[in-house]
């Protein structure tokens, strides 16, 4: 044979042999759901060293001298930032294994004090007396401990395309995300078509706190399960764990309105549009300042115990306190109050003793 | 004389073959596995549906005829995820069928062999991209094509045309090639006989091979079908993260198993109504695969022609 009818036989052969291999899974039915990973903002600054603004007190870190494992899981809004400062310890020498699953603040709760799988809970609401009491059940129990890390400005975005929103009161904004079909049945002005919304879904904190703030509070409900309902009833509701199916959601229609935390919405800054509140627009002071109606706190939680059994956990929040301020801005979102930041550092003070 | 004493006999008679019998067993080990698996999964699925139709508020009557999907406010109607897995899996089959018999046909009747070696490779190297794939290929290509086309206040950036389009090319191979193999079992006696009548290959095709080949090629309708109806990623990924009582299939709504994926993508405490709800559906989509299974086993034993 000429080598290239050869090298043609070759080819043939190769092909029809990968696809005999892969051609043997067309019959079984797919359905491995994928967990969701975290969206890694990365900070640019990562060859240089971070200089702690405020030493605290807190005892120096090596992550160089430090390994085994940490589990974080929680919030999709803490999510980044807290990959931001795996990211950073890593870099600085750590050798063991660090694992942040992004599931919603009340999935992050259900791991951290129901099912005790793991070490640190990232939320971006407070714990709930409920999942308190579920931790004190634990074997061994688990009393969760509060270390404040940040805040966040909920932005309340619409696609580039929109040009009719830019400012809308409280009461629209609820009207908007719960009983209005189109967006006329809000203002008479804008178009007379039907709203499309994306939202999180029931595990996250930024739903119960949207559902909070907009819905229970202003309309005086007794009981969160009725705001909650209130939302989840509307029409064309898409709902998701992860922000990034709702940033492309809301980037692909001028008639589509969703809400997430801040940083998603500055990752896609020159797609999105964030709308104001009562003429507050979302940023570092309004939100600080408590102008902005929307502003939250960002936390992590962990317990006494676990920091004292496992020093590589102790030490990453120690990291975590000390460089979050250097890295927030990268990632989206907002410094918390120098008290804030000191509370949290005596915090973790106290809970090695 | 003593037949069983003669020497010979004995020879004769059944040896056991320890070596034999044992690789028997295993096979045997090998088949049984698979069932008592199906066993295992059938019961695990009915025992959790159990607990959801326990719930208050749940009805089989509410979950077969309800029009509103939201399990944390109290709202367990299916049809909303049925009928987005319908629609899905309708142009799904609008793609595969057509294209899937055709392609079939062509490559059994009208391929010269040297065509035939290209393009069967072909064909199933796209049954083996991962759907993952095919998901991200309807969000990032289909959905802005079919924009272009319709426009994009008419097309939802998730919807279910896009979705159902992807999933026809996906299924597309596998029923190409179950058709392709049972055309090519007609004995070529009867195309021949064919040809000698005076018939063109177009009129030998369609008129005489596809019908004697019938049961093999509904069987592979069928196989396609339950295929789109348990497809998970590519709806997962293009067709919406929300529940929509829709018929348009330009608008988002999401499908039975795209919701399961979801639901399992975060984190469900045992028996709460999202965990049940999962397992309901899960019920119903193994009943629905279950009797288009059964289905096709009847059609198919009912059109098979035997030959000589």
């Amino acid at each position: 044979m000429s080598a290239k009818r050869m090298l043609v036989f070759v080819v043939i052969i190769g092909s029809i042999v990968l696809s005999a291999c892969s051609g043997g899974a067309a019959s079984a039915p797919t359905a491995a759901p994928v967990a969701t990973e975290a969206v890694a903002e990365q900070p640019t600054e990562a060859a240089e060293e971070l200089v702690p603004v405020d030493e605290g007190g807190l005892p120096e870190v090596d992550p160089g001298a430090l390994t085994g494992e940490i589990y974080t899981a929680g919030s999709s809004t803490v999510g980044p930032l807290t990959e931001a400062v795996i990211e950073q310890f890593i870099n600085e020498g750590f050798t063991g294994q660090i694992k942040n699953d992004i599931i919603g603040s009340g999935a992050g709760f259900e791991r951290f004090c129901v099912s005790g799988e793991t070490d640190v809970a990232n939320a971006s609401r407070a714990i709930k007396s409920s999942e308190v009491e579920s931790c004190a059940q634990l074997t061994p129990a688990r009393t969760p401990i509060e270390f404040r890390v940040g805040t966040d400005a909920i932005a309340v975005v619409v696609s580039k395309d929109n040009t009719f929103a830019t400012d809308i009161t409280l009461a629209e904004l609820a009207m908007l995300f719960t009983t209005a079909e189109n967006w006329s049945d809000v203002r008479a002005e804008w178009p007379n078509e039907p709203i499309q919304r994306f939202t999180p879904g029931t595990d996250s904190g930024t739903f119960d706190f949207f559902v909070e703030v907009v819905i229970q509070k202003p309309q005086k409900l007794e009981k969160i399960e009725d705001a909650k309902a209130l939302a989840l009833s509307a029409s064309n509701l898409q709902t998701s764990e992860d922000d990034n199916v709702l940033v492309q959601g809301v980037e692909g229609s001028p008639y589509a309105i969703g809400y997430f935390g801040f940083a998603y919405y500055q990752e896609q800054a020159a797609n999105l549009h964030a709308l104001s509140i009562d003429g507050v627009a979302p940023s570092g002071e309004t939100a600080e300042s408590g102008d902005y109606v929307l502003a939250r706190p960002l936390f992590i939680y962990s317990d006494a115990e676990i920091m004292k059994a496992k020093p590589q956990v102790a030490a990453f929040i120690n990291y975590y306190l000390t460089y979050v301020n250097d890295l927030i801005g990268e990632v989206g979102y907002f410094p918390a109050s120098a008290e804030a930041l000191d509370q949290a550092k005596q915090a973790w003070l106290d809970a090695m003793q | 004389m003593q037949i069983a004493q003669n020497p010979l006999v004995n020879k004769l008679r059944k040896k056991p073959r320890i070596g034999d019998n044992l690789i028997q067993a295993v096979l045997l080990i090998c088949g049984i596995i698979s069932v008592l698996t199906t066993i295992g999964i059938v019961f695990e699925l009915g025992k959790e549906s159990l607990l959801f139709f326990k719930m208050p508020g749940v009805t089989l009557k509410g979950f077969l005829t309800g029009t509103s999907w939201q399990p944390a406010i109290g709202e367990f109607g299916i049809l909303p995820l049925l009928t987005s897995t319908l629609i899905t899996t309708f142009f799904a089959m609008l793609i595969a069928l057509p294209l899937g018999l055709g392609a079939a046909i062509f490559l059994s009747e009208y391929a010269s062999p040297k065509a035939r070696k290209t393009l069967k490779p072909a064909l199933e190297v796209l049954a083996g991209i991962p759907t993952v794939v095919y998901g991200y290929f309807a969000l990032t290509v289909m959905t802005p094509f079919l924009r272009a086309l319709f426009g994009s206040d008419t097309v939802q950036i998730y919807n279910m045309l896009s979705a159902g389009l992807v999933m026809g090319i996906m299924i597309l191979p596998l029923v190409s090639s179950m058709s392709e193999d049972a055309l090519h079992a007609v004995p070529r006696s009867l195309r021949e006989a064919a040809f000698g009548l005076g018939a063109t290959r177009f009129e030998t095709a369609v008129k005489v091979v596809v019908p004697a080949a019938l049961s093999g090629i509904i069987a592979a309708f069928i196989i396609g079908i339950s295929r789109a109806v348990g497809e998970t990623m590519i709806v997962a990924i293009a067709a919406g993260s929300g529940s929509a009582f829709t018929f348009n299939p330009l608008n988002a709504a999401e499908t039975m198993t795209g919701y399961i994926a979801r639901i399992s993508g975060g984190d469900v405490a045992y028996d709460t109504p999202e965990y049940n709800s999962i397992f309901a559906i899960g019920m119903f989509l193994f009943l629905t695969t279950l009797a288009l299974n059964l289905v096709s086993r009847r059609i198919a034993a009912r059109f098979r022609e035997v030959y000589e």
